[in-house]
């Protein structure tokens, strides 16, 4: 298999009759067959067809639902390019992206419908926006444009080395990177990590569909196994969700496993082991697939007493993601498993380079990133690290500077700097990853601070409420959560430069 | 909203927070003051839902920042 169609294809010949995606109506469970999501499937394609979009650059945005993974797998297994983005992003990066992608359609959560005519009036390359929803709406398109199809469509599928979709992911350069993958790329991450279920495995899908291991690991590789892939709804509802669908498999960030492990440990001691875990697993989980950020070997131990097998790996968009993953049956707590089949590893500086049929085709429109990153076909990860004497990998830091939140969200902090010193009060400002949440560490300006009089009260309370006014059009991940008001200004480097690391030194 | 209320709804907050129940005053922020990340503060949105039987619409869950905030929204929730 080395396309998105043939993964679909052969799920369509071997699991047709199978439940392919369930999801809760309220609070009832409705499901599609394989079947029934391939007749989804063709009938968007034919509509993209006749609309004349081939080898189009397509956007979603919205969160995991049985219209957008129909209206993915129609491009990605048809001619075009799916560009999946974070429905959480404020309008104005919203537009920048579907700008910067080339974007000539647009598949839009009923809920940001407002959004329409902004993108209409901003983004001069989009023909087409259809709402994510199966009823008809007064004023816009919905997926109802698509009317059903008997037989084959006439869409010749994209070729192995086609890009399939264009993934964001923060620059440590401040802008938001489009990762090019291609059909092979994805296809062959899916076929070399090495887990296995049985058809109709239930697996719970509970990370952002936007991104890249959610998306491959969740959905591709779910379908490519026949398993059943149900929707949570809502972060807020996922330990409710999970003894509702009952999965056998969960994909997490290390921070969900936390937030857990917080809800078992809080549990009447009296409660048998068995019986907690069935009130907060479900009942049926054996795996859970973390990967994204660091997640403590504690954790791992501690799931294990509840019966469950936590096993982490390595990845990033740029890999399609998975680049290592511990195994059932094939793991040590505390690494990031044995790299993939078609990876190879190796290590300048300590930093961990990848080269392999994964690795991305580059940064869409940004050579000069991209030539950064690939060198000879070796990926610079950014992390440091080492393979142990039975191949498997290890990370012990960083080299580039960017925040790995325990949600797995990448964040860049001079990105977010930027934003934050366009105020007069900003002097000096670094932004630090602490706790699960961000930092902002700011040297207030003197000349401001002298010319008005301001006291250390009033300084605080402006400078809060400028992160307060941040914060409320950030998705959660890039809100700041704590303020250190600095009384020196941060060390600088024999350029000029603010050292960093000595960003928590204030003397 | 009733003593009662406020104190189980206290108590649930310390679940996940370091913080006691009797330290905790209305203008303390869930996120900066009592220590919940991102995912935290979720998964205490879902409780607040079960443990009080009330539906919350996450885009306003999402804006509340505070205790006081908090015990506002049940409150109002409680009315519907």
């Amino acid at each position: 298999m080395k396309t998105i169609s043939e993964i679909w294809d052969h799920a369509i010949k071997n699991y047709a009759e199978l439940p392919a995606v369930r999801w809760l109506v309220k609070k009832d469970i409705d499901e599609k067959s394989y079947k029934e999501l391939d007749a989804d499937v063709k009938r968007v394609q034919a509509g993209l067809a006749a609309e004349g979009f081939h080898g189009a650059h397509i956007a979603l945005i919205g969160t995991a639902s049985v219209s957008w993974i129909s209206a993915y797998l129609a491009l990605t297994t048809g001619d075009n390019v799916a560009v999946p983005l974070d429905a959480g992003l404020p309008a104005e990066d919203l537009l920048d992206l579907l700008n910067r992608s080339d974007a000539e359609a647009l598949f839009l959560i009923p809920k940001a419908k407002a959004l329409v005519n902004v993108v209409k009036a901003s983004c001069p390359k989009i023909r087409k926006i259809w709402l994510l929803q199966e009823e008809e709406d007064a004023e816009f398109e919905t997926m109802a444009a698509f009317p059903a199809v008997s037989g084959d469509v006439n869409v010749v599928p994209s070729k192995e080395s086609d890009l399939a979709t264009i993934i964001f992911t923060s620059g440590t350069t401040g802008k938001s990177k489009g990762v090019m993958l291609s059909q092979s790329n994805l296809a062959d991450n899916v076929v070399n990590v090495p887990y296995t279920a049985e058809p109709g495995a239930v697996l719970l899908s509970v990370l952002p569909v936007h991104h890249a291991f959610c998306l491959v690991m969740d959905w591709l590789k779910g379908f490519s196994l026949g398993a059943v892939i149900c929707i949570n709804d809502n972060f807020m509802h996922m330990i409710r969700n999970m003894s509702i669908f009952k999965p056998d498999v969960v994909l997490m960030v290390p921070l969900m496993i936390e937030t857990i492990y917080k809800r078992l440990s809080i549990a009447d001691p009296s409660i048998p082991a068995e019986i907690l875990a069935q009130q907060v697993f479900g009942g049926n989980l054996k795996i859970i697939f973390t990967g994204g950020a660091h997640l403590d070997p504690f954790y791992i131990e501690k799931l294990a007493a509840f019966g469950v097998n936590v096993l982490e790996g390595y990845g990033m968009s740029e890999c399609s993601p998975v680049i290592s993953s511990n195994m059932p049956g094939d793991f040590k707590a505390g690494s990031i498993g044995r790299p993939l089949k078609n990876v190879e590893i190796s290590f300048e500086d300590g930093e961990i380079l990848v080269r392999g049929s994964s690795v991305m085709q580059g940064y869409y429109k940004m050579p000069e990133e991209t030539a950064e990153t690939l060198k000879d076909g070796w990926l610079h990860t950014g992390d440091k690290g080492y393979l142990d004497e039975d191949g498997f990998l290890y990370i012990n830091g960083r080299v580039k500077n960017l925040i790995i939140l325990s949600n797995g969200e990448n964040v860049s902090p001079e990105e977010i700097e930027g934003k934050l010193a366009l105020a007069p009060l900003v002097g000096e400002i670094v932004v630090t990853g602490e706790e699960n949440g961000l930092t902002a560490r700011i040297y207030p300006d003197q000349d401001v601070v002298a010319m008005k009089q301001l006291s250390e009260d009033v300084v605080k309370a402006g400078l809060q409420q400028i992160i307060d006014g941040y914060n409320a059009n950030q998705p959660m991940y890039r809100q700041i959560t704590g303020l250190v008001v600095r009384k020196n200004p941060f060390h600088r480097n024999a350029t000029r430069k603010i050292i960093r690391g000595d960003a928590e030194i204030d003397e | 909203m009733s003593m009662d209320k406020v104190m189980q709804f206290k108590t649930l907050v310390a679940q996940y927070s370091d913080v006691k129940v009797e330290d905790m005053t209305d203008d303390m922020r869930f996120r900066e003051d009592l220590g919940m990340s991102s995912m935290s503060f979720m998964s205490f949105l879902g409780e607040i839902e079960d443990t009080f039987d009330v539906e919350l619409d996450q885009e306003t869950a999402l804006k509340v920042q505070t205790i006081g905030d908090a015990l506002k929204m049940m409150e109002s929730k409680s009315e519907e």
